[in-house]
């Protein structure tokens, strides 16, 4: 479903992603781990095709991003750690705009409700101009654009940053049921929790290069901590 | 897909008390300017016609004179006010309402209503058109110019590009977006002109084609107003900052509506230059006395004028020709004045006509002065329909010359002094005047036309390859 192939960018000179290889196929989580500026972001926008990759290609469903730049797009749903959405219009507004650009414009409202609530935003709020909600709640309508658009393949950047354990704890059942469905999921995280729990697989990325990869099933949490501090103090200091 | 688009962006900008607040206060304005224009209208046509007919019934009933003196006496016509004038009046104010049909003279308009006005009330004139022009383009800029560089401070416009819409899709919901908000102020704005068009009364035939012309209008108004809303969307898709944009627009906004027509005026003025009105009525007594051309001067004139009519009805004085020689001699005067005014004020005309076209194609570089030379032209009330009132009142009045003249000629005796009744009075017929069609308004006006239809082309391709672009600054 996301595949990388040598997938490299650099600006001036400096790698920021190096000879990425991945492969995620659906009913897969993946999540990726790395300090700030290791690379995590920039495999997301690379897949999104928001930047031009250096070398390599990035492919949806064998799509390569850069040739078929809509295409790939309709396949994909995005989240990113700050959804940032119109004020001005309520949680639902915003999601009918998202779903209508997606290309759903046909959804009842009753559809639209049930990703609101499926997201976990509670119904009260659903009619609230966005401008009146906590980043909890705006990341949380961001989950149900990204539902709405039933891509195959989900692109997620941090996305539970600013969720309570509450929620974010119910995002995490939501992924499952997800990848259960067999959708394929990139999931960057700062959080090794959420990465024990939900992933399938678990990469550790340090200065643009993708370090190891492991199956978080066969390690416990402890492990999988020393693991990711090994990774990413090797060589000295890291920011 | 566009529905909800466009659905959306109405929504953000009705929602939006920039819109609110910016929108009550234009709609306020364009109403009370209407309301103004017509009551305007309204009170100008009644005095228009009100003094004409006075002027009408003074030369019925100025008694028993000599012809020549009634002449003298003369008759005031007045510019019918078309009804379009509540929208735009032109160059009425500044080339004046009214002439004085008198013998030997084609006099000047007078009547300018700017000469009563001091020279800073001109800006402050509160016209529907100047509302048009120049304070919704304003409104549009300050709706448009975050359309994009919002988006993308906002961080939204990262989100919308991941979903896979096309560009030039989402530049078209936006635009669309701005014109439905606008719409909400200028459909009640419109139909209120069309009913105060429809209550104003015919307009004594100031022009023909009312209906067509107020559809025109309309158009035309509606192509300048999307001319900014995709320059705006498009440079808000360009532009670095919503600062820079805004900054852009505001620089456009002003080079357009306050800079372009001081420019043109100036190059216009600089390329064709025109008398001062003290050198043209000078150089009009040069040529009555002097002559100009083949024709000599007067005193040779009248020196010829009796040796050819004595010698063409083989008789040896005056006395005896079959018909009195003062009126053939008047009727020959104004003839020989009738060339020179037709040779100088026909070259006035030609070079009020060649500057009107150099601000035509001066108005490519500035949508403003397109739609004011549209505006003007199809409200009746630009230079060309002023002229053409001219040329009307100017043919009466050599009419009520002949009528008076023959009469002077036929029935008075060389010699002796001759006053005609009240009957010759009333065989002058009434002044009449009727408008010109809509399509002989618009016959000079195709570069008009195509400087919005070019501005429109500029803008649409700026907005589509804006929008494409917005990919790379996500």
């Amino acid at each position: 479903m996301l595949q990388a192939r040598n997938l490299s960018k650099s600006y001036n000179g400096t790698a920021a992603l190096q000879d990425l290889n991945l492969e995620i196929a659906a009913g897969e989580i993946y999540c990726l781990l790395g300090a700030n500026g290791a690379g995590k972001s920039t495999t997301i926008r690379l897949f999104l095709n928001f930047i031009d990759p250096t070398s390599g290609e990035a492919l949806v469903d064998g799509l390569d991003v850069t040739r078929e730049p809509l295409k790939t797009k309709h396949r994909l749903a995005y989240i990113p750690e700050q959804v940032m959405l119109y004020p001005h219009l309520s949680g639902m507004e915003n999601l009918e705009y998202f779903a209508a650009l997606a290309g759903h414009d046909d959804y009842p409202r009753s559809a639209l409700e049930g990703f609101l609530v499926r997201s976990g935003l509670q119904a009260d709020a659903h009619d609230q101009r966005v401008g009146e909600y906590s980043k909890g709640m705006r990341q949380k309508v961001g989950i149900a654009i990204a539902l709405a658009k039933r891509a195959g393949a989900l692109l997620l950047d941090e996305p539970t940053s600013g969720l309570d354990p509450e929620a974010s704890s119910e995002f995490a059942r939501l992924l499952m049921e997800l990848r259960d469905d067999g959708v394929a999921i990139l999931m960057a995280t700062h959080d090794l929790f959420r990465a024990k729990e939900v992933g399938t697989r678990v990469g550790v990325m340090r200065r643009g290069v993708l370090r190891t990869e492991v199956d978080p099933a066969e390690l416990d949490y402890a492990d999988l901590e020393r693991l990711y501090l090994d990774h990413v103090r090797e060589g000295g200091d890291e920011s | 897909m566009m529905k909800h688009a466009i659905r959306k962006e109405v929504l953000e900008i009705i929602r939006d008390g920039r819109f609110r607040w910016g929108g009550a206060l234009v709609l306020g304005l364009l109403l009370l300017s209407l309301v103004a224009g017509w009551a305007h209208r309204a009170e100008v046509s009644r005095a228009h016609s009100a003094a004409q007919e006075m002027s009408w019934s003074h030369w019925l009933e100025q008694g028993e004179k000599n012809p020549h003196s009634a002449a003298h006496y003369g008759i005031y016509v007045f510019k019918p006010v078309s009804s379009l004038t509540l929208v735009d009046q032109g160059v009425d104010p500044y080339l004046g309402v009214s002439t004085w049909l008198e013998a030997h003279y084609q006099n000047p308009f007078a009547h300018r209503p700017v000469q009563d006005t001091p020279a800073l009330a001109r800006f402050a004139d509160l016209t529907a058109a100047t509302t048009l022009q120049l304070l919704l383009p304003l409104l549009i800029v300050l709706l448009a110019f975050q359309s994009f560089t919002g988006e993308r401070e906002r961080g939204t416009l990262r989100q919308v590009l991941s979903l896979g819409v096309p560009a030039g899709r989402l530049a078209l919901g936006k635009v669309t977006g701005v014109c439905v908000a606008l719409g909400l102020l200028l459909v009640p704005a419109a139909l209120l002109g069309a009913l105060a068009l429809f209550t104003a009364g015919p307009g004594g035939g100031a022009v023909a084609d009312p209906g067509v012309r107020f559809i025109l209008l309309a158009g035309a108004y509606l192509a300048y107003f999307l001319i900014f809303s995709v320059l705006a969307v498009g440079i808000s898709a360009v532009a670095s900052s919503s600062r820079a944009a805004l900054a852009i627009l505001l620089v456009f906004w002003i080079g357009n509506g306050l800079l372009a027509p001081r420019l043109a005026s100036d190059v216009a003025r600089s390329q064709v230059e025109l008398p001062s009105a003290q050198e043209f009525q000078q150089a009009i007594q040069e040529d009555l006395t002097e002559g100009f051309g083949p024709h000599p001067s007067r005193d040779e004139r009248r020196a010829m004028l009796q040796d050819s009519v004595l010698q063409a009805h083989g008789v040896e004085s005056l006395e005896e020709l079959p018909f009195n020689f003062a009126g053939f001699s008047l009727q020959s005067g104004e003839e020989f004045a009738n060339l020179v005014f037709d040779r100088r004020f026909g070259e006035l005309a030609a070079r009020i006509e060649a500057q009107s076209q150099l601000h035509r194609w001066i108005g490519l570089g500035a949508p403003h002065l397109a739609i004011r030379s549209l505006s003007m032209a199809l409200a009746g009330t630009d230079a060309a329909h002023h002229e053409r009132f001219s040329s009307a009142a100017e043919e009466h009045r050599r009419l009520i010359q002949r009528v008076l003249n023959e009469d002077i000629m036929e029935n008075g005796v060389y010699g002796e002094t001759y006053v005609a009744g009240l009957d010759l009075w009333s065989d002058v017929p009434e002044f009449e005047y009727q408008g010109p069609p809509v399509a002989w308004a618009m016959a000079g006006q195709g570069a008009a036309w195509g400087a919005l239809g070019l501005w429109l082309i500029l803008g649409a391709l700026l907005a589509g390859r804006g929008a494409v672009s917005l990919r790379r600054r996500t």
